[in-house]
Parts: structure tokens; C-alpha cells; sequence
């Protein structure tokens, strides 16, 4: 959360994450080399430039699968939720990754000319308007464009102040960055080499994203269908069914979906129920799938916290969230639809036949 | 692609690049804490890790600070 800005807030867990991540590309790269070297001997050889190349470019696609998949994936499995934690960093690494494969290939295949490496990769293939010959690098530079964005706007900062809905707009653009690569990947690297493993390893790829995306969609769309509304009181404020107070596990949330589409997370923690918006106020987390740490509902993505009672950070810190109206009629938990302006104080309603 | 267009691309690139570098250095040095306090007192280490996005980002920044600048 935000008193002042630090280059990285370094924890043992991200520590550790990055070094995994370093441990495992280190790993990979050689794996690559030394089989690529056993495989491609002889009249076949290739040379140790171009399997670098060939292992940064195949690095980069890996990582980026693994970003993309990560989001669903914890969506569908919390188990999962720890990998998702320092996913930016594994963003920045992805793009370093991308960025020596592109110097790399630049250099090797048009830094010996007499234009520039640039102006020769510009101009070397005309066919512009060809489908198979079309200059497959243009659509890695592009790729590789919306990466450096991703990259140079990861830090808080930017999330700060280019607003969270703006963030969120450019780094949705990691889709558009994907479809660039597969388009740069099969247009080049898979019509190079004739090959089934390539073709077969892009495809198992892409049903991999698109499938983990539409599960985790369809799991969303049914938590959502599945809440029942009521008719709005007197005073004409429509209250949406929770559930039995015991059903709502302690320390951590229900989420209800308001008629408007709002999700909203309610929690019960000492005895109470309380809700908040679901959404954080950091990179717009899911709150309902954290839990309550110190007194404090903490956002499983960052680890952001929030009081349940009016959806205000702990002091020092300033974030605040929209809070919602809670009740029990009839042995029912009812949360108003209406949001409250963040950081409203609510009154957590104390759970029948729970004592203080 | 033509060499002509090829060229254009370049140094429009080049020159937005290099003014949003002049930029950078200004604003994470001098303007950043106009458009967000709580980086006034921020160390070296996260103003270097600005310059990237503030070179890239440069119009929508110098539109904050002026704006900044402009409030009473």
C-alpha cells in the first residue's frame, strides 16, 4: 500500500519467486542449447547464435503462456494464488527475455550490412501484402512494442497515477501482444522448420489460454447467474440474498452479485458480517477470494488490507473501498445492492446467538 | 516496405524517443512530485526505474505536470 514509493518492495516471498523464475530460465536455455546441439550435428548443424536465438525466442513464448494461463488458473484453483502474487515481475523478466531474442536476431541476420540492423529489418522483405511471406518480424517488433509498454508502466507508480481503469486497458493489451507472437511464430519460425513438434507445441499452447480462459469465464458467469435478488423494501433498496450466516465461512467471504452486475464480497470475522466492494482498490483484486488478516480483509492478490467495518486501510495508509449495507431478516443474510462511497462506516451486523 | 517509409519511421521514433528521454531525466528528477506527492521523497533507485515508462508515456506526463503546475 502507499506512503511513499520504494524501486521494488522486496519480501522473501518475492525473493524467492524471482529466483525460481531466474533458476528456471537458466535451466531452460540450456536444456534447449544441449539438445538442440545432439540433435543438429553434421550437414544439419546450426550454428550457436541461431540456437540462442531460437532458445530465447521459445523462452519468451513459454513465459508468456505461463502469464497468461496463471490468472485463470487461480481463478479456478486458489491453490494457485501464490504464482499470481508476483506476476509483473514475471512480466518485466518476460520482456528482457523477448528483448535479447530480438537484439539477438536483429544483429545476427542484419547487423553485417550496410544499413542499419533496424532499417535493414524494415526493408529486407517487401511482401507486405503476402500472407505467407509477410515480414513475420514486424509482428514480433509489435509484440515486443506492447511489452516494453507492459513493462516500463509495471511499477505502482503508474498504476497510481495513469488510473486503475487506464492500467488495466493497457496491460489488457498482453492479449494483442499474444496474438502478435503466434502470428510472428507461425508465419516464421514454423514455416522454417517443417516439423510436426512445433506446430503441435503452439496449438497445445493456444487451446491451453483459450481453454483456462473460457472455464474460468463459465465458473464467473454461473457464480453469478446463481444469486437470487429480493424485491426491493419501502424505502426502495433492493437486498440481495446471501445466504444463512453459517454459511458464509469465517474469515473469509461469500460473493454475491448485485442486479447492476457489482459483484460484492461478504464477510464474517469476530461474531459479524460486514461487506465491501469486491473489487481492490490496487489492481482491482478479487477481495471475496482473500481473507481477514489481523482484523484486516487483505486482498489475495497484494496483500492490500481494508477494514471490514468501513473499508479503510490501517493508518498509515489512505486506500479506501465502497462498503455495503448488511442485515439479517429471518435467519438470512441480506447485503444492499446500493454502494456506499468508499471508506462510508458501516455497522457489521453481529450473527444471532453469537456472543462478543 | 519502401526504404522512404522505413526512414520516416525511424527518425519519428528516434525523435520522439529521444525528447521523451530529455524528459524523463526532468521530470522523475525535478516534476515528479507535482503530479503524485508521495513520490517527493522517493530514492534513486525507483526514480531510474521511471525513466522507461515517463520517455514512453512523455505527452500524457507533461500534461500532468503543467496542469499540475497550473493549480493554485
Amino acid at each position: 500500500m502507499s506512503t511513499g514509493y520504494v524501486a521494488v518492495q522486496w519480501s522473501r516471498h518475492k525473493r524467492v519467486y524471482d529466483a525460481s523464475i531466474a533458476i528456471g530460465i537458466a535451466l531452460y536455455l540450456g536444456a534447449f542449447v544441449g539438445v538442440s546441439k545432439v540433435l543438429w550435428q553434421g550437414a544439419h548443424g546450426i550454428s550457436d547464435e541461431v540456437i540462442l536465438i531460437r532458445a530465447l525466442g521459445s523462452c519468451a513464448i513459454v513465459l508468456l503462456h505461463v502469464i497468461l494461463c496463471i490468472g485463470p488458473l487461480a481463478r479456478l484453483e486458489p491453490r494457485f494464488l501464490p504464482i499470481l502474487y508476483n506476476r509483473r515481475h514475471l512480466g518485466v523478466i518476460t520482456f528482457l527475455v523477448a528483448l535479447a531474442h530480438a537484439m539477438l536476431a536483429i544483429g545476427y541476420y542484419h547487423g553485417f550490412g550496410v544499413l542499419s540492423p533496424v532499417r535493414s529489418l524494415l526493408t529486407s522483405n517487401p511482401n507486405i501484402d503476402s500472407f505467407r511471406a509477410f515480414p513475420f518480424e514486424l509482428l514480433g517488433l509489435g509484440a515486443l512494442a506492447i511489452m516494453f509498454l507492459m513493462a516500463a508502466t509495471s511499477h505502482d507508480f503508474w498504476l497510481r497515477n495513469l488510473s486503475a481503469s487506464t492500467w488495466k486497458r493497457l496491460h489488457m493489451l498482453v492479449y494483442v501482444a499474444y496474438g502478435l507472437l503466434v502470428g510472428h511464430v507461425a508465419l516464421g519460425a514454423l514455416q522454417t522448420d517443417r516439423g510436426w513438434i512445433g506446430p503441435a507445441l503452439m496449438f497445445v499452447g493456444l487451446c491451453t489460454v483459450s481453454g483456462l480462459h473460457i472455464a474460468a469465464g463459465l465458473q464467473e458467469y454461473r457464480k453469478d447467474r446463481g444469486n437470487p435478488t429480493t424485491t426491493p423494501d419501502a424505502e426502495e433498496v433492493t437486498w440481495v440474498d446471501v445466504g444463512a450466516p453459517n454459511e458464509i465461512p469465517i474469515d473469509r467471504a461469500r460473493t454475491v452479485c448485485a442486479p447492476g452486475g457489482e459483484r460484492i464480497a461478504v464477510f464474517s470475522t469476530g461474531g459479524t458480517i460486514s461487506a465491501v466492494t469486491n473489487i481492490c482498490a490496487h489492481q482491482g483484486g478479487p477481495i471475496g477470494e482473500g481473507k481477514v488478516i489481523d482484523g484486516c480483509i487483505t486482498c489475495p492478490w497484494h496483500g492490500w488490507q481494508y477494514r471490514p467495518q468501513d473499508g479503510c486501510s490501517p493508518p498509515p495508509f489512505k486506500e479506501k473501498i465502497a462498503t455495503y449495507q448488511v442485515r439479517i431478516v429471518s435467519g438470512r443474510v441480506q447485503v444492499s445492492a446500493k454502494a456506499l462511497p468508499p471508506g462510508t462506516p458501516t455497522t457489521p451486523v453481529r450473527i444471532p446467538g453469537d456472543m462478543p | 516496405m519502401a526504404d522512404s517509409i522505413a526512414l520516416a519511421i525511424l527518425w519519428t521514433l528516434a525523435t520522439y524517443g529521444a525528447a521523451g528521454f530529455c524528459f524523463a531525466l526532468a521530470f522523475v528528477f525535478r516534476g515528479i512530485h507535482c503530479i503524485d506527492p508521495a513520490a517527493e521523497h522517493a530514492g534513486l533507485s525507483f526514480r531510474i526505474i521511471l525513466l522507461p515508462g515517463a520517455a514512453a508515456l512523455w505527452p500524457i506526463l507533461l500534461r500532468r505536470w503543467i496542469l499540475a503546475g497550473a493549480k493554485p
